[in-house]
């Protein structure tokens, strides 16, 4: 059963991100150009609704979370690593599949490299897992098991920081 | 809660000025993401990537991928967040076709250095090996780290979400400023 409600989210998943323009290269450049920030926004809009509604259900009914592990060497390094790539093709893993839904052919291109890229991984793993992956190492740890607050209340001050930078931050640049 | 209008959902905007489209798009996968976490679980996709590496592999020499660690700790090829994957390409493929809108251009050239088509597919390799390298090096990519992990407050998603906005603009001025 799980794996068709992994279908139906990927569905209407492929179908949003399509919508809003994140599958295409254009708009993640003018993101990290600060030109547009209209893929920014709406990631951030994304994470607020979500954090509130999930901590809420969680109130009431059992909910699957599954927080990723914290370690700063590995996760800080492998998100400049990851920024780097984004800025370089315009992609991330899940956006270049959407491309290649649209009609996009860099796409290919773009997954043919993720594929590649995942294979070194996989090859080099075992001798970057003791100075990346095992050091300065917390756990699956949240900021409300840091601060020692509620789940919700920290949801909801998540959510206020986001929605208050989404309205402050002018969405388009007009370039000088 | 401090809940500006972007993130109410159309039905209450009667009187307020309509949010913009990426609002609503945003408040929508919101709910989308809190919903995956309800029925099985946080949504990802970069997993995917090692797991497909994974089963080819498998079938072409079982014993070398028995013996790769990161293989084994990844698992079967057969979970929902490949599913998922495959719902990206059906749901990316209808929305094009179904509503209006400018067509995705087949090749989209977004970096002044990209001066041939042959260009813009070797930056699209090159940032695909990357995100990927990072992402698995992380654990995680836009979707489970920035946008799962955010949600759920993780902190580790929250020094990702930071580094991959730094490296993102920096490496995006940084190749601006090398062809000016």
């Amino acid at each position: 059963m799980n794996l068709v409600y992994g279908l139906f989210v990927g569905i209407v998943m492929g179908a949003l991100i399509q919508r809003v323009g994140a599958s295409s290269p254009r708009m993640i450049l003018a993101a990290l150009r600060l030109e547009d920030l209209t893929i920014i926004k709406f990631m951030a809009t994304t994470i607020a609704v979500g954090t509130v509604v999930a901590y809420t259900m969680n109130l009431g009914m059992p909910m699957h979370f599954d927080v990723k592990p914290t370690y700063v060497i590995g996760v800080a390094l492998g998100g400049l690593i990851f920024g780097a790539g984004f800025a370089i093709g315009g992609y991330c893993p899940g956006t270049c599949v959407v491309g290649i839904a649209e009609g996009r052919k860099d796409g290919w291109m773009a997954v043919l490299g993720g594929v590649v890229g995942a294979s070194v991984f996989t090859l080099v793993y075992s001798l970057i897992e003791a100075p990346l992956i095992k050091p300065m190492a917390y756990g699956k740890i949240t900021w409300a098991d840091v601060l020692h607050l509620p789940t919700i209340a920290v949801a909801v001050v998540m959510a206020a920081i986001l929605l208050t930078a989404v309205r402050l931050l002018p969405t388009r640049r007009t370039p000088a | 809660m401090t809940n500006p209008s972007a993130a109410l959902p159309a039905a209450e905007q009667h009187t307020a000025p309509s949010p913009p489209r990426w609002a609503m798009l945003g408040a929508l996968f919101g709910f989308l993401s809190a919903a995956s976490i309800a029925l099985f679980g946080p949504i990802g996709v970069s997993g995917t990537y090692p797991r497909f590496v994974g089963a080819v592999l498998r079938a072409i020499t079982p014993e070398y991928a028995a013996a790769n660690p990161y293989l084994v700790k990844m698992g079967t090829v057969v979970t929902p967040e490949t599913m998922l994957v495959i719902g990206l390409l059906i749901g990316g493929f209808l929305s094009s076709r179904i509503f209006a809108g400018a067509k995705a251009p087949a090749v989209d050239r977004v970096h002044a250095r990209e001066t041939t088509d042959a260009r813009r597919y070797v930056d699209a390799f090159v940032g695909g090996f990357l995100i990927l390298f990072g992402a698995r090096l992380a654990g995680g990519c836009t979707s489970g780290h920035i946008i799962s992990g955010m949600t759920q407050l993780a902190v580790s998603s929250t020094i990702f979400a930071a580094a991959v906005f730094a490296g993102g603009i920096g490496t995006a001025k940084l190749i601006t400023a090398w062809r000016a």
